[in-house]
């Protein structure tokens, strides 16, 4: 499920939006600069772990955000070990542990609508070039908020593929699961006029 | 000022006409339209909602043409529809909610101010920080006209919100779309006790209206209609 805003009153909660999805994306860059060692896995590692310890967040979630990547996080490290070594590998899936886990930070401590009111602010110079930055911004938003949407349309199509006594299979799963896709981006459409939206 | 003046109204959607030679004139407050599935009532809605262009015709709704003043339409009308989970867009129940007063483009402090009297109104105050996504039906159905009634709609324009829901949710909602007395009601729906509470019927048959006059009369003869 896409991770939710967690009310709360800490840090990274009074940090305004811009600052601090630019101080995360500073951070997440640092951190994949970092040389690939041990060391650095061992520094990333803390790093996030700290960025988390704090008031409004704690540990406990930055194990949810990796529970729930857990399958990205499997496959990462099960190619990396394949293909350039366990030093590498481990090093490799910390840095993509921690990218998750920080832009879950993001997520976790921002409201939906402040971080489409800041990616509309950031996008803003992009009137220059006569493109609508209000909508470009809606557009990311509606796209992040669909996502459970589609996880929601996935299982149904899986369960009605096992109601019908159907074994799993990628081409069978694909061609209803795309209808539904298509059908929501539809009804999205007519969601988003019927509120007014352009 | 009429709800709805129709004259000769056709639509077409690809190689299929699913409305042709539509007539009539509507002003009620409530207004039901009644009719068999696939005849043509969703359509009308989304046509009174701006959210399909007739073919042919001349369509006013609330005195404006839907094709030219699409802007000022959607300021006036609200659409809600059968499927709640198709219309929530925004991950927390308050942010869904204040998603609707965007185009707006109030104050901070006025779209607070709205959203948690919209809220309290329709008994989701206390969901205002939990995920849209895990409401139940009924709750995603009451969201839907949160986020409808929080723009302060002149017409809302309800296609079956009550054909998913239980006998007691159904009636929740329906209570609160006959409670708004100062918004208009435009209401598809297959649940002839709840267009019996309308003060207008109007019924579709094979993509065009047939009747359309007192609530009681226009369902008698639909349900004329329906013996065998």
């Amino acid at each position: 499920m896409l991770t939710l805003h967690r009310p709360g009153s800490g840090p990274w909660h009074r940090l305004p939006a811009g600052r601090k999805s630019v101080l995360l994306m500073m951070l997440v860059l640092g951190l994949c600069l970092l040389p690939t060692s041990r060391t650095s896995a061992a520094i990333t590692a803390i790093v996030c772990a700290a960025c988390f310890a704090v008031p409004g967040v704690g540990l406990r979630e930055l194990l949810r955000q990796l529970c729930a990547a857990r399958w990205i996080l499997g496959v990462t490290a099960a190619g990396q070990l394949l293909f350039l070594g366990p030093e590498e590998a481990l090093a490799n899936t910390v840095r993509v542990a921690a990218t998750v886990a920080l832009c879950g930070l993001l997520a976790l401590t921002t409201p939906v609508s402040t971080l489409l009111e800041a990616l509309e602010r950031a996008l803003r110079p992009l009137a220059l070039l006569r493109l609508d930055h209000r909508r470009a911004a809606l557009v990311l938003t509606v796209a992040l908020s669909t996502l459970p949407v589609l996880a929601g349309l996935a299982r149904q199509v899986r369960e009605a593929q096992r109601a019908r006594g159907g074994g799993h299979s990628l081409r069978r799963f694909a061609l209803p699961f795309l209808v539904l896709a298509l059908k929501h981006a539809d009804a999205l459409g007519d969601a988003l006029a019927a509120r007014g939206v352009r | 000022m009429n709800v709805l003046d129709l004259a000769g109204v056709g639509v077409r959607l690809g190689d299929a006409e699913v409305l042709h030679g539509a007539t009539c004139t509507l002003d009620a407050r409530t207004i039901a339209v009644i009719g068999d599935n696939g005849s043509g009532k969703s359509t009308l809605a989304r046509l009174a909602g701006g959210l399909v262009t007739a073919t042919e015709g001349r369509i006013r709704v609330l005195g404006l043409d839907p094709a030219r003043e699409p802007a000022r339409l959607r300021r006036r009308v609200c659409v809600v529809f059968s499927n709640p989970d198709a219309q929530i867009i925004m991950p927390t129940v308050a942010e869904d909610v204040a998603f609707s007063l965007r185009s707006q483009k109030l104050p901070r402090a006025e779209t607070a101010r709205r959203v948690d009297a919209a809220l309290e109104r329709f008994g989701l105050a206390e969901l205002a920080d939990r995920s849209a996504h895990d409401l139940s039906g009924g709750q995603k159905q009451l969201l839907a006209l949160c986020g409808a009634f929080v723009r302060r709609p002149e017409l809302v324009i309800a296609d079956e919100p009550t054909a998913a829901l239980d006998a007691r949710n159904a009636r929740r909602i329906a209570d609160h779309l006959f409670a708004a007395v100062d918004t208009r009601l435009l209401l598809v729906t297959h649940d002839l006790g709840l267009a019996r509470r309308c003060e207008s019927a109007v019924h579709v048959a094979g993509g065009t209206i047939v009747d359309a006059g007192a609530p009681e009369e226009v369902i008698a003869a639909y349900e004329d209609t329906l013996r065998c």
